[in-house]
Parts: structure tokens; C-alpha cells; sequence
């Protein structure tokens, strides 16, 4: 759709609008999400502006994140963040997608409901309470099985992560497997197609997008997370010594921002950079959803399936 | 028959990471239920000065109903747009993809608008008013989603019957569809509730305090909140799990027996409306 034809549109229903006070209403309430998106981009950048022009990519490449020498350096942070996310997708995905597969086309008809669930209830858990369990109970576990001092590690952020994206893999993925069309199948079935056959040739080909979408949407979930995280990831300001060692403390950060915007001064640097990383991510989530929206859009089935 | 022991070999490997999944909700459970008693239950109704939860469950509530209160409406009026007005595909498009971006936000991300623009840039200050506009924005894009569904489940002979017999569109929708939706859309508010009843990141700026003299006066006040309370007692204070078991273990009751209510009730009315059945 060209910009011409997308204002010619806007201007009729604007003249609709005039004329139906109802309609006025309604629409004014379903564009609400835009202003809204629109005001959190403006506002959270604007506050982060200072860091910006000060520190420039330093807020992303500095090698020190140190508050009280006033250095502000993400690297840190966000090589932090990207392991621990990394380590949480390596175990949820492949658990995940073959949980959907499994979900939809070899469980029980009567089972898939309770099982959806109780995976659905795993996904309203709220995440003070993941990390609570991942504190009192995941992180001494991890530090008695390797010897450490303390259990809270990247390895334990990981685990607590993987647990919290799942239902959101599951979930959406499932969503794309159950959208495949019931002809496909049949038509498969009709030719002598086992049952694994038909998930191999017909429905993964078709749902592929829809699982792509669906790991696209959860490292969205995961890279934002915040309360869990802070609570297991040790909360050290360093990348680890060697960098793929999981066994160290991280400081993720979404958890630099919950811990550090309590005590910097508004207006101060540190301040600022705090929204600076801030708008990072929320740059970071609103291109990774956009992905994840266009891949499902483009997909051959999955047209019609919300995220 | 090779072939089919190969199957079934896949399917078993396949079942494995669901099982993992069934076996780490029965482990979360355990944990919390081992807590159970331990906990003081009469702790319940003391206030959170005596060392009780009180104010916390409340404060918690009160931030439930505001923001429910202003998601909900917005919420069901933008999802009724969506599906009965919308005239251009164009924009439909547009408005659809800001919800699914807003659902997307990091609830961090949230928190830090919700301190800019409501508590600074408004003038709300940490405050319940400012706690439930932000929540707001976290409730908002299920509640549309959810709503959205279930108005477009109901068929559309309904509203063309009242239309047919000269009602106004709105008249229309509010008369057959609405109430034919309703079930889902409550089931949607639900799920909305149980989302951000938990919620600790976007309320960590914007509306809460550890610790105050009673419930708030005001919507101008701050307030306690459970996930709040949790939240902090374990990072900044260091308290042993045991003291906190009990806040953790009410808060994962309500956000529980909420999200259970949305799903039986969404399971109870697919059956009891059989053109819901058809999709």
C-alpha cells in the first residue's frame, strides 16, 4: 500500500468519524495502542538522550560499567543478556517445538486440553514467583552440583529462562501446527502416509515459519525479562573469564535497570543511561516482534493465526 | 512392521520434552505446596507493620481493580472496532501490529515509560493512579486479542437478524453479538487480570513502596503489593525463603486460581454455545 492511497483512506474515514459519534469512540480506543507505542518510544529515548550523545556507542561497547567512577560502558551487560538468552534458547526451543508437535498430532484428542493447560498455567506464573524458586531452590542445587560458592550463574539465569519461554514457544508454535489445513493431511493419509510422514512432509513444511515466529517471539520475551533474571544471574558487571563460561556470575541488563534506577538522580548520566539501555531493548523487541509479525503474515498457513 | 516400531521409537523421543515440561509444573507445585505448612495463615488479615500481609493483598487488589477498570473498556471498545468497524484493511493492519508490539514490550521497558510520563511528566508521582495507568498498558493487548477472538466467533447472521429488523449497527452489536461474546470477553479481562497480578518490573518505579502506615488514603499514594514485597525482601534485604514462603505462596494462589478460572470458564462456554464450536 503507497502512502497516497494509505492517506486518501484515512481521510475518508476521518469524514466517517465526524459523522458517527460512536464510531468515533471505538476507533479512538483501538488507536490507542499506536499513541501509546508512539509516546513510549518518545519518551523512554528522550530520557536516554543525554547518555546517547555523551557516551555514544560506549553505552553498547564500553568495556566498564562502574557507577561510582561515573562509567558506563554496556558491553557487560549486554554480552550478559545475549548468554543468558542464548542459554535459555538452546533449551527451550528444541523442548518446546517438539512439545507442540507432540501436543498436536500424537496426543490423545482428550489429553491435549488438561496438557495445554496446565502449560498455559506455566506461562501465567508471574516472575517474582520463578524467581523465587530459581533463588531458593534451583540456585543452591546449581552450586552444590558444581562445587561453587555461589549458585547464582548465567547456567541457573539460563534454566529459570528456559522454563519461563516455553509456554510461549509451545504455545505459539502449537498454533501454527493446528492452522495446517486438515485437507493436507487427508490427502496425505489417502496416499499411504504414515502418521510420522505426514508431520515430516506435510506439517512441518507448512508450520516451519510459524515455529521460526515462534522462537522470534521468545527471545522477545526473554531478552526483556527482568525479575527472574535479576534474581538468579548473580549480578556482576563482567563478562566471564573465559567468555562461554557459564558457571559466572552475569548482570543482565534489564536487571541493571530494575537494581540502578532506584538511586540515580534524575537527570544525572547515569540516569540517562539507564534509559538509554532501555530504549535499546525496547528498540531490540519491537524489530524482533515486527519480524515474528511478518513471518507469520507471509507464512503459507498461518495467515490467520494470532500471536 | 519395522517401519512402525521406527514411529514409534520418534513419537516416545518426541514425548520426552512434554513429559519435561508436565514434570517441571509438578515440580514448581511441590516446591510451593511443600511451603504450605509453614506458612501462618492468620497472617493473612495482620497488618504488614505487625509483620502480616494485609495491606499487601489489598494494595494488590486495589491495583488490580484500577487498572482492570481502564483496560477493560478501552480493551473491549478497541477490540469491538477491530472486528465490526474497521474499514480499511490498511489500517486494521497498522493498529493490529501495535498490539501485538505493545504485548511485546519488556515489562522493564514499561516500568521506565510509566516512571517518565505518568510519575514525572503527569505529575502523578509514585502513586496508585500511576501503578494502574501502567499496568493498564500491560493488560490492554490481551484484553483486545482475547475480546477480538470471541467477537469473531459469534456468527455474523446474528447482528445481520437485528440489522434486518432495523436496528442501529451499534444497537445491533451491543444487543446480539456482545452478549453472545461475553463469556470470551470476560475470559479475556481474566486472563488480562492474571497477567499483571503478578506483575513486580512495570509497578517497581511507578507505584509501590516495602513499607507505609496503612492502605493508601489516596489514589495519589503509594501502595504495598505482594509481588513488590517479595521482590525486594529477596534481593535488596537478603530475607531467608522461609519468611517470605508465605507471600510467595498467596501471590501464586491468586494469579493460579485466576488464570485456572479463565481457562474453565473459556472450556465451560465453548461447550454450552455450539456455534463457538465451528470456527
Amino acid at each position: 500500500m503507497n502512502l497516497e492511497s494509505f492517506l486518501k483512506s484515512l481521510h475518508k474515514l476521518f469524514m466517517r468519524l465526524k459523522s458517527q459519534p460512536v464510531e468515533f469512540i471505538l476507533f479512538f480506543c483501538a488507536s490507542f495502542s499506536i499513541v501509546i507505542l508512539l509516546l513510549m518510544f518518545l519518551f523512554v529515548v528522550k530520557e536516554g538522550s543525554l547518555a546517547f550523545v555523551r557516551l555514544g556507542v560506549q553505552l553498547i561497547f564500553g568495556q566498564r560499567w562502574e557507577t561510582n567512577s561515573d562509567l558506563y560502558g554496556g558491553f557487560p551487560l549486554v554480552y550478559g543478556s545475549l548468554m543468558v538468552v542464548s542459554g535459555a534458547l538452546v533449551i527451550s526451543v528444541p523442548l518446546g517445538i517438539c512439545t507442540s508437535i507432540f501436543i498436536a498430532e500424537v496426543l490423545p484428542f482428550q489429553l491435549r486440553d488438561p496438557v495445554k493447560s496446565i502449560i498455559e498455567l506455566l506461562a501465567s506464573i508471574p516472575s517474582v514467583i520463578y524467581g523465587f524458586i530459581g533463588a531458593t531452590f534451583l540456585a543452591p542445587l546449581i552450586a552444590s552440583i558444581f562445587e561453587l560458592h555461589s549458585g547464582a550463574t548465567a547456567l541457573t539465569a539460563s534454566l529459570i529462562l528456559a522454563i519461563m519461554v516455553l509456554p510461549t514457544i509451545v504455545g505459539v508454535s502449537g498454533e501454527t501446527i493446528s492452522a495446517v489445513p486438515r485437507d493436507y493431511k487427508e490427502a496425505a493419509l489417502a496416499l499411504g502416509a504414515s502418521k510420522w510422514q505426514i508431520i515430516r512432509n506435510v506439517v512441518l513444511p507448512f508450520s516451519k515459519s510459524g515455529m521460526l515466529a515462534s522462537v522470534m517471539l521468545g527471545f522477545g520475551r526473554a531478552i526483556g525479562e527482568t525479575v527472574a533474571v535479576l534474581m538468579v544471574a548473580g549480578n556482576v558487571a563482567m563478562v566471564p573469564t573465559p567468555p562461554w563460561n557459564y558457571l559466572a556470575p552475569v548482570y543482565p541488563v534489564t536487571a541493571v535497570i530494575a537494581m540502578q534506577m532506584g538511586e540515580a538522580a534524575v537527570g544525572s548520566l547515569e540516569y540517562s543511561a539507564l534509559f538509554g539501555l532501555g530504549s535499546i531493548l525496547f528498540i531490540i523487541t519491537f524489530v524482533v516482534n515486527t519480524i515474528a509479525d511478518v513471518i507469520v503474515r507471509r507464512g503459507p498457513v498461518t495467515r490467520g493465526v494470532q500471536l | 512392521m519395522s517401519g512402525q516400531t521406527g514411529e514409534r521409537v520418534i513419537f516416545a523421543i518426541l514425548g520426552v520434552p512434554m513429559l519435561i515440561c508436565m514434570l517441571i509444573f509438578s515440580w514448581i507445585l511441590s516446591l510451593l505446596l511443600t511451603g504450605i505448612g509453614s506458612v501462618r495463615w492468620e497472617l493473612l488479615t495482620v497488618s504488614a507493620l505487625q509483620g502480616g500481609m494485609f495491606e499487601m493483598i489489598v494494595g494488590t487488589i486495589y491495583l488490580l481493580l484500577g487498572a482492570t477498570a481502564i483496560a477493560g473498556p478501552v480493551g473491549i471498545l478497541a477490540a469491538i472496532y477491530l472486528v465490526e468497524y474497521a474499514p480499511s484493511r490498511g489500517l486494521t493492519r497498522i493498529i493490529d501490529q501495535a498490539i501485538n508490539n505493545l504485548a511485546g514490550v519488556p515489562s522493564i521497558v514499561i516500568g521506565l515509560f510509566g516512571y517518565t510520563f505518568f510519575c514525572r511528566h503527569l505529575r502523578l508521582g509514585v502513586s496508585l493512579t500511576a501503578g494502574w495507568l501502567t499496568l493498564a498498558l500491560m493488560m490492554l493487548p490481551i484484553i483486545i486479542r482475547g475480546s477480538e477472538e470471541a467477537l469473531r466467533m459469534v456468527p455474523a447472521s446474528f447482528k445481520e437478524a437485528a440489522l434486518a429488523l432495523g436496528a442501529t449497527r451499534w444497537k445491533a452489536i451491543s444487543s446480539t453479538t456482545l452478549p453472545a461474546a461475553a463469556p470470551g470477553v470476560v475470559t479475556s479481562v481474566i486472563l488480562g487480570i492474571a497477567r499483571v497480578a503478578g506483575e513486580t518490573a512495570a509497578i517497581l518505579f511507578t507505584s509501590c513502596v516495602l513499607i507505609t502506615r496503612g492502605l493508601p488514603r489516596s489514589p495519589l499514594e503509594p501502595v504495598m503489593a505482594l509481588s513488590y514485597n517479595l521482590f525486594v525482601k529477596i534481593v535488596a534485604l537478603g530475607t531467608p525463603a522461609q519468611k517470605v514462603f508465605g507471600v510467595a505462596l498467596v501471590l501464586f494462589m491468586i494469579v493460579t486460581s485466576l488464570s485456572l478460572s479463565a481457562i474453565l470458564l473459556r472450556i465451560h462456554y465453548r461447550k454450552g454455545q455450539p456455534w463457538l464450536m465451528i470456527r
